[in-house]
């Protein structure tokens, strides 16, 4: 997330940033709940779920809670649990927020890479997309009805 | 695009339409078995030679494989696998109880003695006889084999299992082989034209017919469509063609080609290329001699109305797109020349069966078997608005998906 950042510009973002931590078990936020922080996973490791359903085991480096900061509404997406102790940083979205309305150099660089990380993540939900509407068609059974639709 | 690219695009592209999904998609296009063997020789003159042959069954949900064995300097496994492919659809349309196969020898038989090409002929079923067989895998006359070829199949075939005239057709009359077998591609081409009269409104008598080749289905068309009352205004072989647009006198042009082995230098008409006689002005183009002839640039100029493949594969799917556009009716090559395959089937019928056919059961057996395909095609081409050629692919998926689909994976 930090890629590309230079000494001070690190600064200037880490002025923003409180570290944190959290053990195994415990809960970072609740899907639907307000999102006001973007959280950097220093070590350890956060369970992601949606309705129930696992998205992702983020560890070391990762990125979460972006969509809070850069989507409407600012509502967490998804719920975190702490899957194997963190620590972590946490920038607060309405002084990043700020500092991008300043056209602050450090922050519009953090845009930038998570820009690229979230281009990453819709790459893979479109292979997953194509190889779940391919999977529909693969049965014998729906070859059939297909064959059936066309009645020769 | 080559004529083996070309099948896989229409099949595609039918399959596409379908939506059958890549899976099933790759299901049927995959081959069951491809076989390839050296066919090792010593010729007449004691040298020793080696020889590429290929056997490819491409799918066998309908029943037995069935297809030529041909002997060209061109055969490779990729073609070979194509053309298989292509015997599953023809098959499939005519609605015969077979899958489809191909194969052949990469050799210029044109270099061989008649002693040669029994001993190659032989040897390559010692290689491959245990994969062919009357209920596995049936071999047919193909480019440069014969009935003396099949003969021979025939014959090494049965020192392995016992007397086995089904197990290739298009033998020798005297030996097992039908009544009927060698007009049945021309035969089959005449139906198709009387079935395509009745809709288009456009009947044989009277129509003015293009032929290109006079071979084995180019010749008997041109005497069929004759003795239908139709007019043939040009035909041609490779030495040369000749045109008359007020109509060939059709027994003479036999008696011409009979005694200088050519239709060249007929005199009851001009002089005519083969580019000429394909954009010139008829009726009906019956393509019946190579793939490919039938380019773009050819199929902007052809002056037809409907083209009748008698070939595998006379044109390119750039030319059938220009047809389309221009409205051109083509029947495809699966529908068109499917006649042959059928007199094999029969064969194989009367040889299982122990029986022979008299020349008239097998050419109303025929006429049934070409008019319901045709007109299954053309029902599917009506209702869903698809040209022929997807229409017939269309038919032939749907009736090899339901076998499979029946017997299970």
């Amino acid at each position: 997330m930090c890629k590309g950042l230079t000494t001070d510009e690190a600064k200037q973002l880490a002025s923003i940033a409180v570290e944190a931590s959290a053990k195994r078990g415990e809960k970072l936020f609740d899907e639907g709940a307000p999102g006001d922080s973007i959280i950097v996973v220093l070590e350890g490791k956060v369970d992601i779920v949606r309705s129930g359903q696992s998205l992702a085991q983020l560890g070391e480096g990762s990125v979460f809670g972006e969509m809070s900061l850069l989507g409407e509404g600012g509502k967490r997406t998804a719920t975190a649990t702490v899957a194997d102790d963190v620590k972590m940083l946490k920038i607060d979205a309405k002084k990043f927020q700020g500092l991008l309305a300043k056209n602050d150099l450090a922050a519009l660089k953090v845009v930038t890479n998570l820009a690229q990380v979230m281009s990453k993540r819709l790459l893979a939900m479109n292979d997953k997309l194509i190889e779940s509407t391919k999977g529909k068609k693969d049965g014998l059974g729906e070859f059939q009805k297909i064959l059936n639709d066309w009645s020769f | 695009m080559t004529s083996a690219e070309a099948t896989a695009h229409y099949f595609k592209k039918a399959a596409r339409i379908m939506d059958v999904g890549e899976r099933i998609e790759t299901l049927l296009a995959a081959p069951l078995r491809e076989v390839k063997v050296q066919v090792s020789i010593e010729l007449d003159n004691g040298e020793i030679r080696t020889f590429n042959g290929y056997r490819v069954q491409h799918d066998n949900a309908r029943g037995p494989m069935k297809g030529g064995l041909r002997y060209h300097p061109l055969v490779d496994a990729d073609e070979t696998l194509s053309l298989a492919s292509l015997m599953t659809w023809k098959t499939a349309v005519v609605n015969l109880p077979y899958g489809g196969a191909k194969g052949g020898i990469c050799v210029d038989p044109t270099g061989l003695s008649s002693k040669e090409l029994e001993r190659l002929t032989r040897k390559f079923v010692d290689q491959i006889q245990d994969i062919i067989g009357p209920t596995r895998d049936i071999p047919a006359p193909d480019v440069n084999t014969n009935p003396q070829v099949m003969a021979w199949i025939m014959d090494q075939y049965s020192k392995y299992h016992g007397h086995s005239p089904a197990v290739v057709t298009g033998k020798p009359i005297d030996l097992y082989g039908s009544r009927g077998r060698e007009a049945a591609t021309g035969r089959g081409l005449l139906y198709i034209a009387r079935e395509i009269a009745r809709d288009v409104g456009l009947p044989v008598k009277g129509t003015r017919f293009a032929i290109q080749g006079f071979g084995n289905v180019g010749s008997h068309a041109a005497r069929l469509i004759h003795e239908d009352g139709g007019i043939i205004v040009a035909v041609n072989d490779v030495n040369g063609g000749v045109k008359n647009p007020k109509g060939l006198d059709v027994p003479a042009l036999f008696d011409h080609a009979r005694k200088t082995g050519s239709v060249k230098g007929f005199n009851g008409g001009s002089p005519c290329g083969t580019e000429e006689l394909l954009t010139c002005d008829c009726d009906v183009l019956i393509p019946a001699a190579m793939g490919g002839v039938l380019t773009k640039s050819v199929a902007a100029e052809v002056r037809a109305k409907i083209v009748l493949e008698g070939a595998n594969a006379p044109c390119t799917p750039e030319a059938d797109e220009v047809f389309e556009k221009r409205g051109v009716l083509v029947v495809p090559d699966i529908l068109a020349n499917a006649g042959g395959v059928t007199v094999s089937y029969f064969e194989w019928v009367q040889n299982l069966q122990h029986v022979t056919w008299d020349e008239d059961r097998v050419t109303t057996e025929l006429e049934k078997l070409m008019r319901e395909a045709y007109e299954r095609v053309a029902n599917i081409s009506r209702t869903r608005k698809l040209p022929l050629r997807t229409s017939a692919y269309v038919l032939a998926i749907g009736r090899v998906g339901k076998a499979t689909v029946l017997r299970g994976i």
